[in-house]
């Protein structure tokens, strides 16, 4: 069975009082251990199929298993138990908490997730940290880092709780071509390690990174 | 993630917000700081109302007096003696429940000594009134057992009156004083009796310090032509039994002589501080005060926590999506007001010690901080933090991740 299974999803926006069809009917299914990339221009739908595949928004019509669990119909704290335990996020503008170290950044899913000491945390947040090669930098803040390395902590973070999959949204939009390519090495590796990763990117050589691409278009998969 | 762990991270917020964490604090402070002053000095005032009682005779004396005749007088009552001198032996004899009974006639004479003269009151007793009201001779002695059998011609004087007559205490010793024209050896001077509410307030016990003691068989044989009626008198209970048991016995005995219930019977102390109002008023304002600061420090700390919540909307945005409940955006945002809280008030504890101290001190008025007060100065605080943080909390749990993630 595939690790993403999506029917026929819809998502309805109410915009004042017009009615904005995000997401038509789309289709997808995305294998353990696949590399997938979703493209498409602005408005057409890529960021919306994205929140409902990371559980962040659920779909006004249609059917989603992920990981074998239905959560089509799963709201506010089952919701986030779902993202806690099976999604790890990485976001264009990496979303680190500024006032907390980089290690505390990392560990942060695990204190949500519960079960796990502060120690605990931290001890497995320097390892992982280690192993991107930013092991000098767990007692740094995320701005006395350079951009490359912000990201490669925000993919540290997204890791730490072993997701399903990892959800990545315009990792390199943010970062010049060498810290990008350094990103984009990082997903290599990640993916090289077994996970399965759904990126949406506008721009066509991180897209030529995945094994995949689903291009959208007008709220629905373009052939 | 635990209740020490949302403290921990509340701490830490508080710490990384220091400007909106001060200005918070002040409110709560200031609040928290005048209503434990006042909560102290209310305290305090309570504490000298009762210490006063006790000089005045404790809460075991009860006080007999003559109720007043009704309009029409029955027979019964036109046939009592009314409270008189052998009443009071009586009551010596009989009651079990009294340690001390002290007759009292008081009378207003003229004083004279070499120059001086002026009118003044006169208490005719026995030696059990010194044992009542807590009276200690300065110098000499007070009145005897023997005075009172011998109708002696002695007096005991208050502080001022010796001192007004004769110059000082010591001088006064072995003089003589006239009394209507009577004269009357100095065998003893009382201690100067001094008892004050507050700075302001004079000495509340001065009318003991300008009056004499005379031997109450003496003020018969001298001055009533042996009428032995009474003005007063005062019992001192024993301390098992205390006031209410044995104004119980008192009454019993005698109704049983005067065949009628002719006389009122009170304890001692009782509608004794006339400064009660002045503090009422004093301790209101305090307490509008604090409560106002409270309120304004609850106002501040709701609109500092909302505009803080409106600057991290995408942060708790990007919380949400590691996976944060709406439950743990409310706790976090709670715990960071409720470190606020536990501090402010720990600081306004602070102040208002200080301040109890220094009112105290100036006032001339005991007040403590108690511990009961300490829990009641954090505790409202923390009520109050605890309220003004509900709302914004409520607002950031209830974000949607997807538009707080978008929120720029």
């Amino acid at each position: 069975m595939a690790l993403i299974e999506a029917q026929e999803l819809t998502k309805v926006y109410q915009l004042g009082r017009v009615d904005v069809r995000a997401l038509r009917g789309v289709d997808v299914s995305v294998e353990r251990g696949e590399y997938v990339a979703i493209t498409g221009p602005s408005g057409s739908g890529k960021s919306t199929l994205m929140h409902i595949l990371g559980c962040l928004d659920s779909p006004t019509s249609g059917g989603y298993r992920l990981d074998g669990e239905d959560v089509a119909n799963l709201r506010g704290r089952a919701l986030a138990q779902v993202r806690n335990r099976k999604v790890g996020f990485v976001f264009q503008t990496f979303n680190l908490m500024p006032r907390m170290t980089v290690e505390e950044n990392v560990a942060l899913p695990l204190q949500y997730r519960g079960g796990y000491s502060r120690r605990a945390r931290l001890r497995r947040a320097r390892t992982l940290l280690e192993r991107f090669g930013l092991g000098d930098r767990i007692g740094h803040r995320p701005d006395e880092l350079s951009g490359g390395e912000r990201q490669r902590v925000a993919v540290a973070r997204a890791l730490i709780g072993e997701p399903a999959i990892l959800l990545v949204d315009e990792p390199t939009g943010n970062l010049d071509s060498e810290a990008g390519a350094e990103v984009l090495r990082a997903f290599r590796e990640a993916h090289a390690a077994g996970n399965t990763i759904v990126m949406v990117t506008h721009e066509p050589d991180v897209a030529a990174e995945a094994h995949r691409g689903i291009h959208m278009a007008d709220g629905q998969v373009a052939a | 993630m635990s209740l020490l762990e949302a403290l921990l991270v509340g701490l830490a917020e508080a710490r990384r917000h220091l400007g909106q964490t001060l200005l918070s604090l002040l409110g709560l402070i200031l609040g928290t700081g005048s209503i434990v002053t006042v909560l102290a000095l209310f305290g305090g005032q309570s504490k000298v109302t009762q210490d006063y009682i006790a000089e005045v005779g404790g809460f075991g004396t009860v006080i007999v007096r003559d109720r007043d005749q009704s309009q029409q007088p029955t027979a019964r009552e036109l046939a009592s003696r009314r409270l008189t001198y052998r009443d009071a032996k009586y009551l010596k004899e009989r009651a079990t429940t009294l340690s001390a009974v002290a007759p009292g006639y008081y009378g207003d004479f003229d004083f004279r000594a070499g120059g001086t003269h002026f009118r003044g009151p006169v208490v005719g007793t026995t030696p059990d009134y010194a044992i009542i009201n807590d009276i200690t001779p300065l110098v000499g002695r007070y009145l005897s057992e023997l005075d009172v059998q011998r109708k002696s011609r002695v007096t005991v004087l208050g502080w001022s009156y010796a001192d007004s007559l004769f110059g000082t205490p010591e001088a006064a010793l072995g003089q003589l004083v006239s009394l209507d024209g009577r004269s009357f050896t100095v065998v003893g001077v009382l201690e100067r009796e001094y008892f004050s509410f507050a700075v302001w307030s004079g000495n509340e016990l001065e009318y003991r310090n300008q009056r004499a003691y005379i031997p109450v068989t003496t003020a018969f044989n001298q001055f009533t032509g042996n009428d032995d009626r009474l003005s007063f008198l005062t019992l001192k209970a024993t301390a098992p039994t205390g006031a209410r048991g044995a104004q119980a016995q008192v009454t019993a005995l005698l109704r049983f002589r005067h065949g009628v219930e002719d006389f009122d019977i009170t304890p001692s102390g009782a509608g004794g501080n006339q400064d009660a109002d002045f503090f009422k008023l004093f301790n209101f304002i305090f307490l509008v005060v604090g409560v106002v600061s409270l309120i304004a420090g609850g106002v501040v700390i709701a609109n500092i926590l909302l505009a803080s919540v409106v600057e991290r909307v995408r942060e708790f945005g990007t919380r949400m999506a590691l996976g944060a409940t709406g439950l743990q955006i409310f706790a976090q945002v709670l715990a960071q007001v409720i470190v606020i809280a536990v501090i402010g008030g720990t600081l306004g504890l602070t102040l208002g010690w200080a301040l109890t101290g220094t009112v105290a001190y100036f006032m001339k008025m005991p007040a403590a901080v108690t511990p009961l007060l300490a829990g009641v100065a954090i505790g409202t605080s923390l009520a109050v933090g605890f309220v003004a943080g509900l709302y914004p909390a409520f607002r950031a749990a209830r974000l949607s991740p997807v538009e707080a993630l978008r929120y720029a």
